[in-house]
């Protein structure tokens, strides 16, 4: 196929995509069943953001969670503010702060008594955090797996930090009974359409940007990054700048999907950073392809959907754990470049089904001069 | 009129071994000059060495009056200097046309290159360049389905896209026919003159072939200088090539 067809298929798909999850809740009408659909896109969101920086970039963030969790609470915290519940302290102090004798609100939740700061620091605070980090593995040229390693080692320590600090962050329990957002006279309720669509809607954004990205020139060097950085830098790209680019992007868009899971899901909890959360991304991220933005969201979508069903299903009540662990290696073993490339297959067996029916000459690769002239060449001296 | 690289007393040493010890060079600017020694002469370090591969323990090198001995990689690179290595190396999964647009950028910036399309300037000279290098109908190619013959075509196509002023090649001709490498020759005289280039080489076939003037390297350092014929004579080198049936046979 031509690049520009492909191109051209790519953007159709993406928009079919979009158009689906957008009519989707006219089809079903089942809030219990919308709210779920809601964390599965939102897991769509994360996953679409680890494929920015992993498949395109070659960056493996074991610690994509951080910046969810840092989003999730950054909404949990204004919401918190809002709430009256009964045991409040003086001037809407938060419960759980109350129960720890803490007298005054804390400096750094001053600020969440306004929406647009929260909105802002729930996406500017992980991409803070994302630059620091990435500027000092990135400058000092640490790749592949130790920036896995770094990453996770950093998840760990802002998740302990979380829970340690109970007082101000209400510890293992996390934020809970918070109120519903209300934005420009529209609730934002945890069951109610209004929700679905915003959720819905990021998603669509998140993928037709992070697509738009890849088509541009920067996309292609962080194409060009993940196969060979070095060459890259011979060229004269600040390899460091593009890689941290990539990296702060994605905690940007990680931190997004971590406030709208806050209103999905009602609370914010230390396990929204938790090393678990965080190795399911990088899952979701292969098993529907890493290499393609949809993909990976897909896969996201995918994978939580069937574990869902499967673990309330009464058949597989005990051995849903392992059914999944089958797909994970099946599609690992078989499909290298995930469920998404089956696409990919599919297209070129039909190609190559109407060539043959062509009587098979039209499309038969020739034999190349080069190729010939490869087999008398004489060896490498010196690898 | 200065030279346009000047390295002067150049030391790099890797865990106390000294790969280039007291190295001296001067390349004027349109030289095609070849870097020639035994395995182990330190060739490949001097070319680390001006493009910041390898960093110089003492020593300096001069690229157009910039003291570059201590500047990072992509800096060197985009003062003008470019580097082929000895493995080629391009964009296993990108296409043939997609190596050659990340190759030929005048701006280097990501939020410069954030507003531009995959296909905004100037596609037209980058078919004529695959045109040259003889890889016009594998644009639409990854770059891993080429052959290894088109692979090294493909490196050298980058390295014109690049245009790069200065141009450090390690052992271009390593794996190709002779057919290919007297085309590879061919390549090189049309590059001399616009470009500066400094070429290290087993060949003495392609050597004799391109080179103006020699330099041969042994045991980190310059140990003769000149044309061809005064190279082949030159007792000293000949005595460091014992053991390899001298220069010829090397």
């Amino acid at each position: 196929m031509k690049p520009s067809n492909y191109a051209r298929w790519r953007l159709a798909g993406y928009l079919l995509f979009c158009v689906v999850i957008m009519i989707f809740p006219l089809i079903l009408n089942n809030d219990y069943l919308l709210n779920k659909y809601m964390r599965y896109l939102v897991f769509g969101i994360l996953s679409a953001a680890l494929s920015f920086s992993w498949g395109y970039t070659g960056i493996l963030n074991l610690g994509q969670a951080v910046s969810f969790g840092l989003g999730s609470y950054a909404m949990a915290m204004a919401l918190k503010l809002r709430t009256i519940p009964i045991q409040t302290g003086a001037k809407g102090l938060p419960d759980f702060m109350v129960w720890n004798n803490v007298k005054t609100l804390p400096w750094f939740w001053e600020p969440f008594h306004s929406y647009a700061f929260a909105i802002f620091a729930g996406v500017a605070a992980p991409m803070l955090l994302a630059l620091l980090l990435g500027w000092f593995m990135f400058r000092g040229r640490i790749t592949g797996v130790f920036v896995a390693i770094i990453t996770l080692a950093m998840l760990v320590v802002v998740n302990l930090l979380i829970i340690d600090q109970q007082k101000y962050t209400g510890g293992f329990n996390g934020i809970t009974d918070l109120t519903t957002l209300k934005l420009f006279g529209i609730t934002f309720d945890a069951y109610s359409s209004n929700t679905y669509y915003l959720i819905a809607g990021t998603l669509c954004v998140v993928l037709l940007g992070g697509l738009a990205i890849t088509q541009t020139k920067t996309g292609l060097i962080l194409q060009a990054i993940r196969d060979d950085e070095n060459r890259v830098r011979y060229f004269g790209y600040d390899v460091a700048a593009y890689q941290n680019f990539a990296f702060t992007v994605s905690a940007g868009i990680a931190g997004l999907a971590g406030m709208l899971y806050t209103l999905v899901m009602e609370f914010a909890s230390p396990t929204f950073l938790a090393v678990p959360l965080s190795l399911s991304i990088v899952i979701w991220c292969a098993v529907g392809g890493r290499g393609s933005l949809i993909g990976a969201a897909l896969g996201a979508i995918l994978v939580t959907g069937v574990q869902g069903n499967l673990s309330e299903s009464p058949t597989f009540l005990d051995t849903w754990m392992l059914v999944m662990g089958a797909i994970f290696i099946a599609v690992v073993l078989f499909l290298p470049k995930g469920l998404i490339s089956l696409i990919d297959i599919a297209v070129e067996a039909l190609n190559r089904r109407r060539n043959r029916a062509h009587g098979g000459q039209s499309k038969r690769p020739t034999m190349n001069m080069n190729d010939v002239a490869l087999q008398g060449s004489k060896p490498m001296r010196e690898v | 009129m200065t030279a346009l690289l000047e390295m002067r007393d150049v030391h790099v040493s890797f865990s106390g071994f000294q790969a280039v010890a007291g190295l001296n060079l001067t390349v004027e600017q349109g030289e095609l000059r070849c870097l020639i020694g035994p395995n182990g002469a330190g060739k490949t370090t001097a070319l680390d060495a001006i493009c910041g591969k390898a960093r110089a323990a003492a020593g300096e090198i001069l690229y157009r009056n910039h003291d570059i001995t201590r500047w990072q990689e992509y800096l060197i690179a985009r003062l003008g200097i470019g580097r082929k290595f000895q493995v080629p190396s391009v964009f296993k999964d990108l296409t043939v046309r997609e190596n050659l647009r990340v190759a030929y950028c005048k701006k280097l910036g990501v939020f410069h290159n954030l507003v531009r399309g995959h296909n905004g300037d100037s596609v037209d000279g980058l078919e004529k360049l695959a045109e040259l290098v003889g890889l016009k109908d594998e644009l639409h190619r990854p770059a891993r389905r080429l052959s290894h013959g088109q692979t090294q075509w493909l490196e050298a196509a980058l390295l014109v896209a690049q245009d790069a002023d200065l141009i450090l090649m390690d052992e271009p001709t390593a794996g190709m026919t002779s057919a290919e490498t007297h085309k590879t020759a061919e390549l090189f005289n049309r590059l001399k003159g616009r470009h500066t280039l400094i070429v290290v080489e087993h060949d003495m076939g392609f050597v004799r072939e391109i080179g103006d003037t020699i330099s041969v390297m042994h045991q980190g350092r310059i140990l003769a200088e000149g044309k061809i014929a005064e190279i082949e004579q030159n007792p000293e080198v000949k005595r460091a090539y014992l053991g390899s049936g001298g220069i010829s046979g090397a």
